[in-house]
């Protein structure tokens, strides 16, 4: 630390590091400027000019229906986003990569007890939160208290519960959707909107409340700006991990529990693609990598802009290896200028 | 040192605004070669900025940079090798998983066909280390990773690597805090052979005494501005803090020696603690300020580290008001109502991303919440009536911690606990790196604790800060109490004898205030 402890537009300056040249006109105003432009901000500007774009190439992509149905495909991803936030915040590198594999358990799991039985809904859904959050606090205690790297730990993890599913369902995944289920996800429910957009919109606003006005959020936010002054403001920070990679298992499960309803059949890997894709959603909504800053309101932009983008490249009607490598490419470009405004901002 | 020589540094006119804040609103010195020259101020006058300036770390926004008359743009390191700057910060720039070697030479190792040539790269290093190792009684491991050791031999390489440059001009910004007194002593050594041989230094530090005792002039910085360049040896100290604050400032006694009949609170048996603490035993009472003295590093920080339950212990007893504690982890501490002011602030003290209201509430959230449910008034409040009780000035809760002076940080630290309404206060070196105004308001602070019956154990790196702050003092000395002073025994020269009482001569001296 130097003797001033000044924050400056230019960040922590490192002796020989050269920084950028800053405007020397830069006043009150370009900082409440700043002030505004948010990262989760930024990514909500994004969203909308992502449906402007969808709009222009393809007439018709900001009908209701067609928003409702991004919206609706955005919530699958949004609510495994919202575990990844968990565990991003907690820093540390936190990361759980193994959310597709729980996710496609929970699938695989729902399916096979409900047998398209609505009776059953309720027992499976239990069921497969329970298992979830178990899943998810064994990567809480390799990461806490055996000390075991998050990539490495959630890694691992991902391919024992890819295991388990073989084993759980022999290698061939039977049953399908309960029709309340299926009834869920793609009939309206309040005004025409979907259930599943309702249930999305409740975990967000409690998302929101849990991060921003609970004890338990101001800690979280603490151990990932710095986990041994978290442990010394009496923080019981290891048992605190295990609630939280716990907690984003439960919703990777939730998520894939919900996911049957949308696609009423299930396969062995029906999750395999929400793992970076979580990853991403958070990272686009402003969350830093290295914890301690971030907000669950910019992942829903984040997951809105990601679902947008594949929509986009769909609508386009490019070969799948175009819209591979273009969705790639974006990603990459959307990342990188994000890492760009948070150098600017520090 | 003619004054009239062509000065081998001098920043002209120098302004640098930072957002909103001013940092230098026209700030110039001049150093001349051979000339050891401090820039002195209190925490946020400007003084690391100008210093950045110089390195060409920051731009400025005007003025300008003269390198031997000749006015020179600098921003980078390459300018800074072509114009032979070096400079050493508080903050290092090592790299942790390179040996020393390594890091001494980073980026400038000599080759041969284009491979590093290892063994010409460890006879250099050694050749620079020597230039400090001459004036101490020990070497510094050449093949070690940096990241194993210790903050003081970090400093040191760090010292090193600006050394190995041959710079002409050196700059030390609070290059001697983590220094043990033995070594600022071989430092100091280094800096008059390289001021002999024409080098011009410019030396940041907040302790006086290394000041008078290595500086000819200083050029002081109050809130961006110079308000004097004056020659050392005819100002006084006093003379020299009424520049920096603006105020008289003077360290008197503070401590009260009379009897003590309130109860104990705090009592510690034989508390051992594996490779740092061996039986230590201590009782203090409601409304006393215990202090604990000695050499730098002699178990003073690991005592209030183990009794925050920071550290296991291996063997003791420790009871509080009367009552036997387990303190496993410093949430026990925490609920017992013993808590720290840790002695490293910025890693173990504060979240600097997050904001000064999250910072200062964060430890009393229960106090104020209902199963976990906040209401952001009442933690708004909280943290206001705590900032104004401490005179800590914020422009909003919400800026980062970061953003506040260092004096200001500590204050917020200090805050944090005083909303959990705690017993006993643990205080480890609290005004490290706290310019001097901060310094007696949380003198101030401490009294007024006191005065309401906490216990508060004060470990410091600054003997007359210690002496005169504590009602006592245990002496320590290889993680063992060894003394005790109390009543006419406590003077600097008691305190030294204490600490000295075992031969060794690892005596770190305090900055003596007028």
């Amino acid at each position: 630390m130097t003797s001033e402890q000044r924050a400056t537009p230019s960040g922590e300056m490192h002796p020989g590091l050269a920084q950028p040249p800053l405007d020397p006109n830069a006043g009150a105003l370009t900082v409440r400027l700043r002030r505004f432009l948010t990262p989760s901000a930024i990514a909500y500007g994004l969203v909308l000019v992502l449906f402007v774009v969808g709009e222009l190439l393809s007439p018709g992509f900001l009908s209701t229906r067609q928003v409702l149905n991004v919206l609706r495909v955005a919530s699958f991803l949004g609510i495994v986003a919202a575990g990844q936030t968990l565990v991003v915040l907690s820093g540390g590198e936190g990361i759980d990569l193994s959310v597709g594999a729980v996710m496609s358990l929970a699938a695989v799991m729902t399916a096979h007890i409900t047998q398209g039985r609505d009776a059953l809904v309720l027992q499976a859904l239990a069921q497969i939160l329970a298992v979830g959050f178990a899943l998810g606090a064994v990567n809480g205690v390799g990461v806490a208290f055996l000390r075991i790297p998050p990539l490495v730990m959630t890694l691992g993890m991902s391919g024992v519960v890819q295991g388990l599913t073989l084993l759980y369902t022999q290698g061939i995944p039977k049953g399908r959707a309960a029709p309340i289920l299926n009834e869920l996800v793609t009939s309206p429910w309040i005004g025409g909107i979907p259930g599943i957009l309702v249930i999305w919109l409740g975990l967000a606003v409690l998302m929101s409340l849990l991060l921003g006005r609970t004890s338990f959020g101001r800690r979280l936010y603490a151990i990932g700006a710095n986990r041994r002054a978290a442990a010394l403001s009496g923080i019981h920070v290891r048992p605190m991990l295990v609630v939280i990679y716990g907690t984003s298992g439960m919703l990777a499960a939730l998520a894939g529990f919900l996911f049957v309803g949308y696609t009423t059949t299930v396969f062995l890997d029906i999750g395999g693609d929400y793992v970076l894709r979580s990853v991403a959603a958070v990272v686009v909504g402003g969350t830093s990598l290295a914890g301690g800053v971030g907000s669950y309101t910019g992942t829903v932009a984040g997951s809105i802009v990601l679902t947008l983008l594949q929509s986009i490249l769909t609508t386009l009607r490019l070969g799948e290896a175009a819209r591979q490598v273009i969705h790639g490419l974006v990603l990459v470009l959307l990342l990188a200028a994000y890492g760009r405004q948070r150098a600017l901002r520090q | 040192m003619g004054g009239n020589a062509v000065p081998l540094l001098e920043a002209v006119g120098i302004r640098k605004r930072f957002g909103g804040v001013v940092a230098l609103d026209g700030a110039s010195l001049q150093c001349q070669a051979g000339e050891v020259h401090a820039l002195l101020g209190a925490n946020g006058s400007g003084k690391s900025t100008l210093a950045k300036v110089v390195t060409g770390v920051v731009a400025p926004d005007a003025g300008e940079v003269r390198i031997r008359g000749r006015v020179e743009k600098i921003s980078g390191p390459a300018d800074m090798d072509r114009l032979r700057i070096a400079a050493v910060y508080q903050e290092l720039s090592l790299i942790p998983q390179l040996t020393v070697a390594e890091n001494v030479l980073l980026n400038r190792e000599p080759t041969r066909a284009g491979f590093i040539h290892r063994e010409a790269l460890w006879q250099r290093a050694a050749e620079v280390l020597h230039r400090l190792e001459q004036y101490l009684d020990r070497r510094l491991p050449l093949h070690e990773p940096v990241g194993q050791l210790s903050p003081a031999d970090q400093q040191l390489v760090e010292i090193a690597k600006a050394l190995s440059r041959d710079p002409e001009i050196l700059i030390l910004d609070e290059a001697t805090a983590s220094l043990r007194r033995h070594e600022v002593d071989a430092l100091n050594q280094v800096v008059r052979e390289l001021s002999a041989a024409g080098t011009g230094i410019l030396f940041i530090s907040h302790r006086l005494g290394e000041v008078y005792e290595l500086c000819q002039r200083a050029t002081i910085l109050r809130n961006g501005r110079v308000v004097g360049t004056v020659d050392l040896a005819e100002t006084p100290e006093r003379d020299l803090l009424r520049l920096m604050t603006g105020e008289d400032l003077v360290l008197e006694r503070r401590g009260r020696s009379r009897p003590m009949s309130r109860p104990v609170r705090l009592r510690v048996e034989g508390l051992r603690v594996a490779g740092c603490l061996d039986e230590i035993s201590l009782e203090a009472r409601a409304g006393e300020v215990v202090g604990l003295g000695g050499l730098q590093g002699q178990g003073q920080s690991d005592l209030l580290r183990a009794l925050f339950g920071d550290l296991p212990h291996a063997a003791g007893r420790v009871e509080i008001d009367g009552k036997p504690v387990r303190l496993g982890q410093p949430a026990d501490a925490i609920r017992h109502g013993m808590v720290l002011v840790p002695g490293n602030r910025g890693q173990e003290g504060l979240f600097m991303i997050r904001s000064v209201l999250e910072n200062i509430t964060l430890p009393s959230l229960a106090h104020r919440s209902w199963a976990g449910w906040l209401s952001l008034q009442r933690e708004r409040n909280a943290a206001r009536h705590m900032l104004n009780r401490l005179q800590v000035k914020v422009g909003s809760l919400d800026d980062s911690v970061a953003t506040l002076s260092g004096g200001n940080q500590q204050k917020v630290v200090v805050g944090k606990w005083l909303l959990t309404e705690p017993k006993i206060l643990l205080l480890d070196d609290p005004t490290k790196g706290v310019d001097v105004q901060a310094r007696n308001e949380l003198y101030r602070v401490v009294e007024d604790l006191r005065d309401a019956g906490l216990v508060v154990i004060l470990n410091s790196s600054d003997d007359s800060e210690l002496l005169a702050l504590s009602d006592r003092i245990l002496v320590l000395y290889e993680g063992r109490v060894v003394d005790e002073l109390r009543g006419e025994r406590l003077t600097e020269q008691e305190l030294v004898g204490a600490s000295l009482r075992l031969g060794s001569s690892d005596r770190k001296e305090g900055m003596s205030h007028a």
